[in-house]
């Protein structure tokens, strides 16, 4: 506590000293967290105070149509100070007769797709971006329209246009392109880069990808309550939804002030180890799959199964369990379950360290991994990878330890961290993360206190609060801000999920390695398109609620396949 | 002569029924194998004949025109049933002559050369990166099959397959036989397009390289050409290093021929499931590392022992 109060006066100081008068206003809304109200001006000054004095992180940066309210935009860049355990916001307030703010991608690379997204979504033009292309707007969408505004309906959809195509980057000179996606077998998710090859070495890449996006952040400052994200934000990710909801939570909770019941912090906390020692171990399985080594794929897939089991003896559901709540868990672990846990958690314990040693001792299986994709500590930071990725170059930062949430200040965390930064490091990091997710699972389990699992809410969540929360996903860092409004709706919530900065880590993974070692390279992000787009599967052409049974499916698929419309 | 004819005409139908209709059982036992060392069920034994079937009977799409691209696969299939005849099955070949070691090197390659052009020919970018990844492959692992016969070769004194066999039953094991065998195995692994080598088609990287653009007969032609030249490599191999014991009887030798190939294909298929894919430039090292050692057999062979 006492660190994060000196820390947050440094914080002041500094920004006072730098930027003068163009330090509007100073606050620390919560004692985690130091909100300074800037002129537009002094982004990169205050940016470059930041990062270069007091080493912040970039987190993410949101842009906020606030002209029913304020009469102007805002974009917030967040930062982090990881060893201070603080978060710094530097709101900044944009003129909508002149809706452009300097980019800070110069001073942090890691920037560059969160300013072209805030462009594309409230159309705050980042002046001088080195990449000002589209990001997550599709090509025929309207130059005029920008779907995060408050004016926009969440329903509205523009009309379609036909072949266009993405503005693409010339290859350079005496190269050919090789393309991985938009559909690429191993990646199974929409993502399409170009590789500029010259025979099989790769020398360049571009990128473009959100094809699935589906404007979840929208719905949730439009159309849902308080209460209903929870399940929505779940659904922003297959595999670590219980991280989405509870960083959601987390959000709102440290926003309105509501204190969370100890038994729901340790429950939360084995839940998402849990999700961590099912999600590591998919994406052990799909490595080795990646690299034609199926055994690892059906072994890891195998002694994985108990623990789907294991969630949906806990939950009602393998995943998605719909557990998490504003203030709490909606679901508790009954006492007569415990001893099946432990008992899974053993089991799983003795096959992941099988496993560990089979892997480590495999020549083959080293020669594809070692030196492959390597990110350098530097180029980590400077694009603000997290996760794994991070870890695996030599960042010691994770979001459990650096800002301590759920039941992690009691139950700490050893963080895994190698120095290679290749992929065989990444493979590392996340086997030893397994075993150390089992021991947390099992020790946060036996310290299970008492109580009960949620905190009456009875009084309505203030309007015009911030809070950010942070959750470690097996995939890295998950960002989650909310700025709450009226309506028991937030006014805007912003996500970031971990594969977001990850990704833009790519070109720089990828480049002098051969074309065989792009998949493996990519896929060592542990990569997931859909969270990082926040896509949705739910049909929005309509206000009303259709629900399709199966039989309805069938004969849809089988009206199509005879050639007429359903 | 009209009996030699007819003999001669009946040991080569033998022989290409033999591997044409045998292949797809020991490509169903090895997929088994794999299957229940992935603790799976995996599909029945009978498979790939169904496999086959199906393709067979599919519409023939071609993504490049000429009568040349539309006969590859036939040619890639029709060049590994060529091999089956200079290969003994038991009894001795059905096409053997004098210099046919020097033959079965040229026929050995055709298959692997029809794959590669009808990668090339296809048109898709992945396809050609498959087909020069098949090139690059098929130079580094045919010196190492070239050392492993000329060794056998040299230490028989003959150029004859059938001799060569001979030899060894009258002479028994060897140490430069033994390094060429081991050579020929480790080529085997290759030819037959299993991991760790089985870059050319890396489903994962080029989503089955040369194999891509095929589709339907095709498809099931440069399948059924895979699968057949693992087990006529695995008899060739069997019969050239482990012909022992000497069987006379043709309606033995040929069944203890085809088990003591399912054991060859049996360690083929126990290294494809315990190794990832290794890149291409790895593999070329492994096999020009491979290539030198087998030279060795070919000193001892020199030497007399």
């Amino acid at each position: 506590m006492n660190d994060k109060t000196t820390t947050a006066a440094r914080v002041g100081e500094l920004l006072r000293e730098r930027l003068g008068p163009a330090l509007l206003e100073l606050s620390q809304p919560q004692s985690d967290t130091v909100l300074a109200r800037i002129d537009k001006q002094a982004v990169r000054a205050a940016s470059t105070a930041l990062v270069g004095e007091l080493a912040a992180r970039f987190l993410i940066n949101a842009g906020i149509d606030r002209r029913e309210t304020a009469g102007d935009f805002s974009v917030a860049q967040l930062f982090s100070l990881d060893r201070d355990h603080l978060f710094v916001v530097l709101d900044c307030a944009v003129d909508p007769a002149e809706a452009a703010i300097d980019s800070i991608t110069a001073i942090v690379p890691g920037a560059g797709w969160a300013e072209r997204e805030f462009r594309d979504a409230v159309g705050v033009e980042p002046r001088d971006h080195p990449d000002p292309r589209r990001l997550i707007l599709p090509d025929d969408w309207p130059a005029d329209q920008y779907p995060l505004r408050r004016d926009f309906r969440y329903d509205e959809r523009p009309p379609a246009a036909q072949g266009l195509r993405p503005p693409e980057i010339e290859p350079p000179a005496g190269t050919s392109v090789i393309s991985v996606g938009p559909f690429y077998p191993v990646l199974e998710e929409p993502a399409h880069w170009r590789l500029f090859v010259e025979g099989e070495t790769v020398v360049g890449c571009d990128y473009r990808g959100f094809y699935n996006h589906r404007g979840i952040e929208k719905l949730g400052d439009s159309e849902l309550t308080y209460n209903e994200i929870p399940y929505v934000a779940e659904r922003i990710c297959g595999i670590c939804g219980f991280i989405h909801s509870t960083c959601y939570c987390q959000a709102v909770e440290e926003a309105a002030g509501i204190e969370v019941p100890r038994r729901a912090r340790f429950l939360r906390t084995i839940m998402l180890e849990i999700e961590r020692i099912h999600s590591h171990l998919l994406w052990l399985g799909i490595a080795g799959h990646i690299l034609g080594f199926d055994t690892v794929l059906m072994q890891t897939w195998r002694i994985r199964e108990p623990v789907m089991w294991l969630a949906e003896a806990i939950s009602g559901n393998r995943k998605t369990y719909g557990m998490n709540t504003i203030g709490g868990v909606r679901r508790d672990i009954a006492p007569e379950l415990e001893p099946r846990i432990r008992e899974v958690l053993d089991t799983l314990e003795r096959e992941v360290a099988a496993v560990r040693d089979a892997i480590a001792g495999d020549a083959t299986l080293m020669a594809r991994a070692r030196g492959v994709g390597v990110l350098t500590a530097d180029k980590a930071r400077e694009l603000c990878v997290v996760g794994p990725p991070a870890r695996g170059s030599g960042l010691g930062i994770d979001a459990r330890v650096d800002h301590p949430y759920a039941a992690y200040d009691e139950v700490p965390v050893q963080i895994a961290v190698e120095q290679e930064g290749d992929t065989w490091a990444r493979v590392l990091v996340r086997v030893d993360e397994i075993l150390e997710a089992i021991r947390l699972a099992r020790e946060a389990l036996a310290a299970l206190p008492p109580g009960p699992v949620l905190a009456e809410v009875s009084e309505e969540i203030p309007p015009d609060r911030v809070g950010i929360s942070v959750v470690e996903a097996p995939r890295g860092e998950a960002v989650h801000a909310v700025w709450t409004g009226g309506d028991h709706r937030p006014y805007r919530w912003r996500v970031r999920a971990p594969t977001y900065p990850n990704l833009q880590a790519v070109p720089a993974m990828i480049a002098d390695n051969t074309i065989a070692d792009v998949p493996i390279t990519i896929g060592s992000l542990d990569p997931c398109f859909s969270c990082t787009e926040r896509f949705e599967a739910v049909d929005l052409r309509t206000s009303e609620v259709r629900v399709y049974t199966q039989r309805d499916l069938i004969e849809m698929s089988q009206a199509l396949t005879r050639g007429r419309k359903p | 002569m009209n009996g030699t004819l007819l003999t001669t005409l009946l040991g080569a139908l033998a022989s290409a029924a033999a591997a044409l209709l045998l292949a797809p059982l020991f490509e169903g036992l090895l997929r088994k194998l794999k299957a229940f060392l992935h603790s799976r069920q995996g599909p029945p034994i009978l498979q790939p004949y169904l496999d086959v079937a199906k393709l067979l009977g599919k519409e023939d799409l071609r993504t490049a025109s000429g009568v040349g691209y539309a006969a590859l696969p036939a040619l890639a299939l029709s060049s590994v049933l060529v091999l089956a005849l200079y290969v003994p099955w038991g009894p001795d070949p059905a096409l053997g002559f004098g210099g046919d070691v020097i033959a079965v090197l040229y026929v050995a390659a055709a298959s692997a050369v029809m794959l590669m052009l009808t990668a090339f020919a296809s048109g898709s970018p992945y396809a050609s990166v498959g087909g020069s990844r098949e090139m690059m492959m098929l130079l580094s692992v045919e010196p190492v099959l070239a050392v492993a016969l000329i060794t056998a070769a040299v230490k028989a004194g003959s150029l004859h397959v059938a001799s060569i066999r001979d030899w060894q039953l009258e002479n028994g094991p060897s140490i430069s036989l033994a390094i060429a065998g081991i050579a020929f195995f480790l080529a085997l692994q290759a030819q037959a397009g299993k991991l760790p080598f089985d870059v050319p088609e890396a489903d994962q990287e080029i989503m089955g390289g040369p194999l891509i653009e095929q589709s339907g007969p095709r498809l099931a032609l440069l399948r059924w050409a895979i699968w057949s030249k693992q087990l006529v490599l695995a008899v060739l191999l069997v019969e050239l290093f482990l012909p022992w014991p000497r069987i006379e009887l043709p309606l033995l030798a040929v069944p203890v021929v085809l088990v003591k190939a399912f054991l060859v294909l049996l360690a083929v298929g126990l290294i494809d499931v315990v190794n990832p894919r290794l890149r291409i430039d790895q593999a070329m090292g492994y096999f020009l590392r491979v290539a030198v050692s087998s030279l060795a057999g070919l000193a001892f062979a020199v030497i007399g022992m």
